[in-house]
């Protein structure tokens, strides 16, 4: 058995301690994240801001076992992904296929699957059959209110609805952490709020936890918490919300 | 839910033309192959074909095929009596253009003795071998005659008898069989103004040398060519005769020289073949050469336009198999309908085609065969390619 199939124990979605990421070495060393500590629980609704470069990326890349971490833990879902060190067994796009979802700012649909077959795809790579991810992703597809569109391929559609179909994919294997990352940034103001609004009712109907990164403040209303960073580190308290 | 097939489903039209340019270059790489055996083939089909013990040419010469040879007629009556010779006949062979049936056409005439049954014509697949000593002929049927047309040839016309298939000269030119006689007259007979011509040029070469006009008159009759030569004799064994033993009689004794078919097919390949076959086989390797870096391009640009994708794939926890399989499954759906196109083409493409085309299926196999490996190293890359491809890259814009 995975550990990514062992059922979690904590109330905790994410929690992170001491995480350390250095790129380089000696006079090169660039360091992306230092000392970065918190935790996530079901339903909460993060938001990362910080310019260009001050580690938010670095961080969903190590959250999702994308990129080794030089020092700290990561505990996603139960599941203690880093210490010191990979967690040994545990296989990275697994983990990811049952943990986490992703929301990306280019939407980043698979172009030639149908809208239907971009939200059931990550089910069937779970290993549900076909007639059942479809049905599913048609849930997930009326859930987000763009059903009507199942049948067309991507490029059809309009930018706030690709992000619909993007979040539905997200949500296709029912992960309690969501990772977004500019969700908004290639959408215009009111299609913006629109997914934040979407992110939020995620948050609040299906218990998962999602760290939002973002470089518009106008989007971060009503987050659970919102945190800035700065050259690899954390502003010393979250701002309040 | 198949990746790869899906791809294709959105990208028909797209997919559909690389497959038709691709089943295009395999259909010129197997022509190019065809070719090549083709030439072969025509090569040594007449010396097949005649199916001579031994070829009996003049001293020193490599032919009749490689170089001209010419002997007196009646070499071949000598040859016959050589002991282990059952039987001998003459044959003679020269490549004419002439306009025949509406166009001016090459072929090869080939002259042999009925009563000899040696070098005439061998399955006839319609109508008869000459059976008059005179006038008439059996001619291939890419010559484009038909039974009981004339075809007029030097002073004579000449009535097609019989009719061949696919046989030809070593340079593909259709063959036209007649009796010695008559090709003899062919080659040699000049028509009356040719030939008075030539009496006015040799009298006035003679007086101008102090000889009287009748003097000349009567020294060009002296000048008269021997029309009775042929190209070789054709020999055929009695049963368990070392040939090498008779070619040797024949040369020490008659001083000329006796090749066995073997040897006559060596000379060929060897010697005239061997440049032909040479250049076709140099184009044959380049052009496979170019349809596997082709193949190759088009299945990794398939993977490099998909980088985005297989990065999102990734990201989203494709195992690397299902990836793998997406590439390589395209590249065989690219490659696969391309061999059958191109074969196709080929196939329907052979009857018309102006040279002898010889579709060995072992060529087209090892052709088909290093495609496929074309195709699948090209995926291999892709697939390396896709390995090494970032999960970060579906981040950022």
């Amino acid at each position: 058995m995975q550990l990514a199939d062992v059922a979690p124990a904590s109330t905790e979605v994410l929690r992170i301690q001491g995480l350390r990421k250095v790129f380089g070495a000696g006079e090169q060393q660039v360091v992306a994240l230092d000392g970065i500590d918190f935790s996530l629980k079901p339903g909460e609704l993060m938001a990362l801001l910080g310019p260009s470069g001050s580690g938010k990326t670095t961080l969903l890349l190590c959250i999702s076992m994308i990129l080794e971490p030089s020092a700290g833990a990561i505990t996603v879902n139960g599941i203690e992904s880093y210490r010191d060190g990979w967690t040994r067994g545990l296989d990275a796009r697994r983990f990811r296929r049952q943990n986490v979802g992703f929301i990306f700012q280019g939407h980043n649909l698979v172009p030639f699957l149908t809208v239907l077959d971009n939200v059931a795809l990550p089910m069937v790579l779970t290993g549900l059959g076909q007639r059942q991810a479809r049905a599913r992703a048609a849930e997930l597809l009326c859930y987000l209110e763009v059903d009507h569109r199942a049948r067309v391929l991507p490029a059809t559609l309009s930018g706030g609805e690709q992000q619909r179909v993007a979040i539905a994919r997200a949500l296709a294997n029912d992960p309690k952490l969501i990772l977004a990352d500019e969700p908004t940034a290639s959408l215009d103001s009111e299609r913006g709020f629109k997914v934040i609004g979407l992110l939020k009712k995620i948050a609040r109907e299906r218990g998962a936890a999602v760290i939002t990164v973002t470089h518009d403040e106008r989007m971060i209303e009503g987050f659970d918490t919102i945190r800035r960073m700065k050259d690899g580190r954390f502003a010393p308290s979250p701002i309040a919300p | 839910m198949d990746l790869a097939l899906q791809d294709i489903r959105r990208h028909l039209g797209k997919f559909g033309a690389t497959i038709v340019g691709v089943g295009l270059l395999l259909a010129i790489v197997l022509t190019m192959n065809g070719i090549y055996r083709g030439q072969i083939s025509d090569g040594l089909w007449l010396i097949d074909q005649v199916g001579a013990d031994l070829w009996v040419v003049e001293r020193g010469r490599g032919g009749p095929f490689n170089e001209p040879s010419k002997i007196p007629e009646d070499v071949w009556r000598s040859v016959s009596a050589v002991p282990g010779v059952k039987r001998a006949g003459p044959f003679i062979t020269y490549t004419v253009e002439r306009e025949v049936a509406g166009k001016s056409q090459q072929f090869t005439i080939i002259g042999y003795d009925q009563r000899a049954g040696l070098g005439g014509p061998g399955r006839i697949v319609q109508g008869r071998a000459p059976r008059e000593p005179h006038y008439e002929v059996v001619a291939d049927r890419k010559i484009g005659l038909a039974i009981g047309d004339g075809v007029r040839l030097g002073n004579e016309t000449f009535t097609v008898v019989g009719l061949t298939k696919g046989a030809v000269d070593l340079g593909g030119n259709p063959l036209m069989y007649l009796t010695l006689a008559d090709a003899q007259d062919v080659l040699y007979v000049q028509d009356n103004e040719a030939l008075r011509s030539q009496r006015a040029s040799s009298l006035r070469t003679i007086e101008a040398q102090g000889y009287s006009p009748a003097q000349a008159q009567k020294m060009l009759s002296l000048q008269t060519s021997d029309r009775h030569s042929m190209s070789a004799a054709l020999v055929e064994l009695e049963d368990g005769v070392n040939p090498e033993a008779v070619a040797d009689h024949i040369e020490s004794w008659l001083y000329l020289n006796a090749f066995t078919t073997e040897e006559e097919r060596e000379l060929m390949i060897r010697g005239r073949l061997v440049r032909m076959t040479a250049t076709i086989g140099l184009f044959r390797v380049l052009l496979v050469i170019v349809s596997i870096v082709m193949i190759s391009l088009i299945v990794y640009v398939l993977t490099m336009e998909k980088v985005k994708v297989i990065a999102t794939l990734k990201l989203i926890g494709a195992p690397n198999w299902v990836i793998g399989r997406m590439i390589l499954e395209q590249s065989l759906l690219l490659t696969l309908p391309a061999c059958g196109l191109g074969y196709l083409l080929i196939s329907l493409g052979i009857g018309w085609f102006p040279r002898t085309l010889v579709l060995l299926p072992s060529d087209t196999l090892i052709t088909f065969a290093v495609m496929f490996a074309g195709g699948v190293l090209a995926s291999l890359l892709g697939i390396w390619q896709a390995m090494k491809t970032p999960e970060s890259l579906a981040l950022g814009g």
